[in-house]
């Protein structure tokens, strides 16, 4: 096990300059020059080139990789070519609204997912199986974004109960986080029943209901107990699907997440701003699965890893 | 959280302003505004986006300013005089103007304003416009300043207006900080700017002028959804919205809570065709595609018929605009017989490249032009891909095939030259400037240029008019429509007005 | 059938009846999943059939119009028959999955099974170029190839493909891990035979199953990535009548017209959902637990 983690924990600076070196190559390959980008169509070439050199896009490429990698280090990602802002102010401000939401929605998604997920298997093969995963399935084969206009169409727009936009109140959670809570919500859903019924079959659990334990407690202690091992191990690795939902659920609601700021940064080819935003996004996604590694291994000891 | 602690400052103030001056309005007020693009620098010398124009226009003023009937008025410029050539200008400037960090405004920030955009090394995003006709700027006393042009030009004063001629403060500039933190002299000052979410300006108190009647502060937001915006303005959560998505105006204009604007825009929306491309080097191809095009069908279905079409490349709020050309009307036959002529009678096959949104101007075009038997490849592309495939020179486009543009410009009511000169002139071929076809005539370049330096209005316009009947006959592009403003306030909301191209401005905006 | 003269042959006939009547029962999420993808196949493949429209044909004179006898699901911005497009859309899905996840196993698979097999280095410079690809946003890796290659339908299934490696690579890599520690392979790799037979014959034949699983799972995900990537302006080149591009092209007129955008969404919806049944039925069928 030691030697697992000691392996995990120099994996994680080679996955990170894996990362940078292939998001600081792909977007110099993009076409559209940051400086055209930005200095818009009335801009002449001479306008253009100067605003290229100022903004140090003129040297070769290794140079170049060099100056980041050598400032990243120090923990320095440069300046957004839009707002001027150093990298790591813009991030610091939208880092919280992404992770509040990203929160958020998971905890519905597991206070729904895994109830709706451990009735379907309580109740297998019968109606409230087969309802529970006909939603579940349906929701997740929405497109978001079709789904969070309609929704708030219906809800801000129609009934006013909602706010639309912005990331103002503990309401304003409420739109956003379902969307994104959907398509996990959906997975957990099928992998607590999958596994709900696993173990409900195991021996032991047998043995317990046969012994004369109360129902409810072998459901709640022993079989979720295991059953949970599938589930953080999606969690864990869905993070990084969660982060790319949200890249379309914080455009529709003007949240101001990183994601919204990846998209403009694209659009606006802020190589600055996807540099770092990749890199943080990289090692929060290599970090919560390493996490939820250790999860899986301090809640089964018999399981390895290699 | 700072925003409200801002809340409550311009509350305050508010109140204190509104025991002072006895104005009705006495308590806070904020109008939000929402666009469709996120503002791309608070320098407004840095950039050249309408709607971050429009976002900044409360902040910054040019020595002359435009009023709401588009004329012009003295800004921080209280007069001016032009020599009998037209080339040196004095400016006397107002007194006791301060910008919003204290810096007073005198010659020394004119001139330094002026010398930044000619200083090569520092490659702002706006300076091109001044650096084609200034050729420099001189303090005579503390308020009064001399420019000398490279040559008469009738542009200057409405160039003035625009962001180019904004005036920001030296001091601010100097510290490096202006693209994130706007300091300028207008009613408006930046109160916070957060990239991912809004800009808030509050009133500045020392302002020359009087703004005692317009709100206490304004809210910028934005949203690259179309029916956000129209939702946004259904709820509350704006004031203003601009443009209108043409899609929801009608619904936005029936709704009593609601009041649509609808005025004549200066965007002309045409297809730039390359005219070193082997079929459309040919000018009977040209004009047979321009036959082909159905205007009337393209501005229902694209703007719900809220757009003219084009009969000129001047928009229709353009000096010296002709209302009455009428070149190409829909005439399949023509258009078949000229291809027929030009040995193209079995059609050919082109591509076009173009934006997101404008995506559905080529699919109209591919079914438009398919009758005819040219077959249009749409590319649709990602903006940065856009501009770089859009703005490639000749031996690019021959390259990667690109044989036409859909885009669109706007001079607003800047003049002429500011349309003719970067989309025809044999002098702007891209990648330099949007002469995106490499359309070159030496007819056309000489009359532009006399036109450019002829002093009197009734004379040029004359030239002009010549000038929209020779690009019309060789047609290098094919003219698509002109768009129409299309902004919407909610009820109660009063005293916000729009430039044509979209500019809308809202400094002098109440709210009930 | 009462009719026929036969007696033995419907008595058979009935037994057998019975007995897939029995392993429909047992596998309603092959039936149901099979059914839904079923007509999605037919529609692709009798769309000059029933479409009953051009779905290229524009009409600017009749936009955005709600169902009706005429256009059964409407018609969109530049007055094509939506009803058409949804139908040949089909085509367009189907090969978007068929190419993702093609593309996606032709890579993964040997990937997984060479670092598998060969273990050490090799192993190590595999698995990092997968731990790499595996942490990048899958949404922005799109963003940039698509941006980089230029938009076209092909280009979108490599850029959603990409992302879908990983998975592949790790399967199969851990199915030939197992596997090589069974005995009858360490006997076979003992006896001399070539790693080549033991890979097409033990190997490759162990993780058809779980790959299928696996492909018919990803299936759904592609189509909702490619409607995201639409979204985003990444998505298929018009007038295509591809699902997504529809959608998202429909979403500009949410709050005046819904039918652009339902109709396709419906589309998707049942043939993610449909693609999720199978896959469901079929990891129980496949489960070697069994």
């Amino acid at each position: 096990m030691q030697g697992y983690i000691l392996r995990k924990l120099i994996s994680l600076p080679l996955i990170l300059i894996g990362v940078s070196l292939l998001v600081f190559i792909s977007i110099r390959m993009l076409p559209g020059e940051p400086a055209r980008v930005m200095a818009g169509p009335e801009a002449t070439q001479e306008a253009v080139d100067a605003m290229t050199v100022r903004l140090g896009l003129h040297r070769s490429i290794p140079e170049q990789y060099a100056t980041f990698a050598i400032s990243a280090l120090q923990g320095d990602f440069g300046e957004s070519i839009r707002s001027r802002l150093p990298v790591w102010d813009e991030i610091a401000q939208r880092l919280p609204y992404t992770l509040a939401l990203a929160v958020t929605s998971y905890i519905l998604a597991i206070a729904v997912g895994v109830p709706a997920g451990m009735l379907a298997a309580i109740y297998r093969n019968r109606p409230p199986d087969y309802i529970v995963m006909v939603f579940a399935i349906a929701g997740a084969s929405i497109a978001n974004f079709w789904m969070a206009l309609l929704a708030m169409n219906y809800f801000s727009v129609h009934l006013g109960w909602l706010p639309l936009l912005g990331a103002n109140s503990w309401q304003s959670y409420i739109l956003p986080s379902v969307t994104l809570a959907v398509l996990p919500m959906a997975v957990i859903a099928r992998m607590t029943r999958s596994s709900m019924i696993e173990v409900l079959s195991q021996d032991y659990i047998r043995t317990a209901r046969a012994k004369g334990l109360p129902v409810s407690k072998v459901y709640w202690s022993h079989a979720l107990r295991n059953a949970l091992i599938p589930i953080v191990t999606i969690v864990g690795l869905n993070f990084g699907g969660l982060i790319g939902g949200a890249v379309v659920t914080e455009t529709v609601f003007n949240w101001p997440g990183i994601g919204r700021l990846m998209v403009d940064a694209v659009r606006y080819r802020d190589y600055p701003v996807i540099q770092g935003v990749t890199m943080v996004a990289v090692f929060g996604v290599v970090v919560i699965n390493f996490a939820a590694e250790m999860i899986i291994a301090a809640l089964n000891p018999r399981i390895r890893f290699d | 959280m700072p925003s409200l602690s801002i809340l409550r400052k311009s509350l305050l103030a508010s109140v204190f302003v509104g025991a002072a001056s006895l104005s009705a309005a006495a308590i806070a007020q904020e109008l939000t505004v929402m666009q469709s693009e996120a503002p791309r620098s608070m320098d407004p010398g840095d950039q050249s986006a309408t709607f971050t124009n429009a976002l900044l226009a409360p902040v910054y003023e040019g020595l002359v300013l435009r009023a709401p009937d588009l004329s012009l008025v003295p800004g921080l410029a209280t007069e001016w005089e032009p020599n009998a050539d037209g080339i040196e200008w004095t400016f006397t400037l107002r007194d006791g103007v301060v910008f919003h960090d204290g810096t007073p405004f005198d010659a020394d920030a004119v001139v330094y304003n002026f010398e930044r955009h000619l200083d090569t090394d520092r490659g702002l995003a706006a300076s091109g416009r001044l650096r084609t006709f200034l050729e420099g700027v001189e303090k005579v006393d503390d308020y009064t300043v001399k420019f000398t042009l490279q040559g008469p030009y009738p542009a200057f004063l409405n160039i003035l207006t625009t962001n180019a001629g904004q005036i920001v403060s030296p001091t601010a500039d100097a510290e490096g900080n202006l693209g994130a933190a706007s300091v300028g002299t207008g009613p408006f000052q930046m109160a916070e700017y957060r990239s991912g979410e809004f800009v808030l300006q509050e009133k500045f108190a020392d302002y020359w002028g009087d703004n005692s009647q317009s709100v206490e502060a304004i809210r910028w937001t934005w949203s690259s959804e179309p029916s956000v915006l129209s939702m946004a303005l259904q709820t509350g959560d704006a004031d203003v919205i601009n443009p209108v998505p043409p899609a929801f105006a009608q619904v936005i204009d029936a709704n009593p809570e609601l009041e649509l604007h609808v005025s004549d825009g200066s965007a002309v929306f045409w297809v730039a065709l390359n005219t070193e491309a082997e079929a459309l080097s040919d000018v009977r191809v040209r004009q047979a595609l321009n036959f082909a095009t159905d205007r009337d069908g393209i501005v229902n279905a694209i703007m719900s018929g809220y757009a003219t079409p084009a009969n000129s490349p001047l928009a229709t709020v353009s000096e010296g605009y002709n209302p009455d050309l009428d070149p190409y009307p829909l005439d399949l036959d023509r258009a078949r017989e000229l291809l027929e002529e030009a040995g193209y009678g079995d059609g050919f096959s082109m591509s076009v490249v173009v934006q997101e949104h404008e995506s559905r101007i080529g699919e109209v075009l591919q079914a438009m032009w398919a009758e005819i038997g040219v077959e249009l490849d749409v590319r649709r592309m990602e903006s940065g891909v856009w501009s770089a495939a859009a703005f490639g020179n000749v031996e690019q486009k021959a390259q990667e095939g690109v044989d036409s543009v859909i885009a669109s410009w706007s001079s607003g009511v800047n003049g002429p030259d500011l349309q003719f000169r970067p989309l025809y002139h044999s002098s702007s071929f891209a990648p330099g400037s949007a002469n995106l076809g490499f359309y070159h005539s030496e007819e056309f370049d000489s009359l532009l240029d006399e036109a450019a330096a002829t002093v009197d209005v009734d004379a040029r316009n004359a030239i002009y008019g010549q000038l929209q009947e020779i690009v019309n006959e060789d047609a290098p592009h094919v003219l698509l429509y002109v768009s129409r403003d299309l902004y919407a306030t909610r009820e109660g909301v009063e005293n916000v007005w729009m430039i044509p191209g979209g500019l809308v401005r809202v400094d002098t905006a109440t709210k009930r | 059938m009462s009719a026929s003269p036969n007696i033995v042959a419907p008595a058979r006939n009935r037994i057998r009846l019975r007995r897939s009547w029995a392993w429909c029962q047992q596998n309603a999420n092959i039936v149901i999943g099979g059914f839904l993808i079923g007509l999605i196949v037919l529609a692709a493949i009798l769309a000059p059939w029933i479409a009953g429209a051009d779905p290229y044909a524009q009409n600017l004179a009749n936009t955005l119009q709600p169902p009706s006898w005429e256009h059964p699901f409407g018609t969109d911005d530049n007055g094509r028959d939506i009803f058409a497009r949804v139908i040949y859309g089909a085509q367009i899905s189907l090969l978007e999955v068929f190419l993702s996840v093609g593309i996606a196993t032709a890579v993964g698979v040997p990937l997984g099974i060479i670092a598998g097999m060969t273990g050490r280095m090799v192993d190590h410079v595999i698995m990092w170029i997968m731990d790499v690809l595996f942490a990048f946003p899958g949404i922005v890796l799109a963003i940039l190839i698509v941006s980089i290659l230029g938009p076209s339908l092909f280009n979108l299934m490599i850029a959603i493909a990409l992302f879908a490696i990983p998975v592949y690579a790790r399967l199969s890599r851990n199915i030939t891990l197992g596997l090589k520690s069974m005995e009858f392979i360490e006997a076979a790799i003992a006896l001399g035979v070539p790693q080549w037979r033991i890979l097409v014959h033990y190997i490759l034949r162990n993780s058809v199953g779980p790959i299928i699983v696996q492909s018919t799972l990803t299936a759904g995900t592609v189509i909702l990535t490619a409607a995201s990537l639409s979204f985003l302006g990444l998505g298929a080149q018009p007038p295509i009548p591809e699902w997504g591009a529809m959608m998202s092209q429909g979403r500009n007129y949410l709050g005046v017209n819904i039918w652009m955008s339902l109709f396709p969404g419906l589309a998707i919806m049942i043939t993610v959902l449909g693609f999720n049944i199978l896959g469901d039925g079929l990891r129980d069928l496949l489960d070697p637990r069994k």
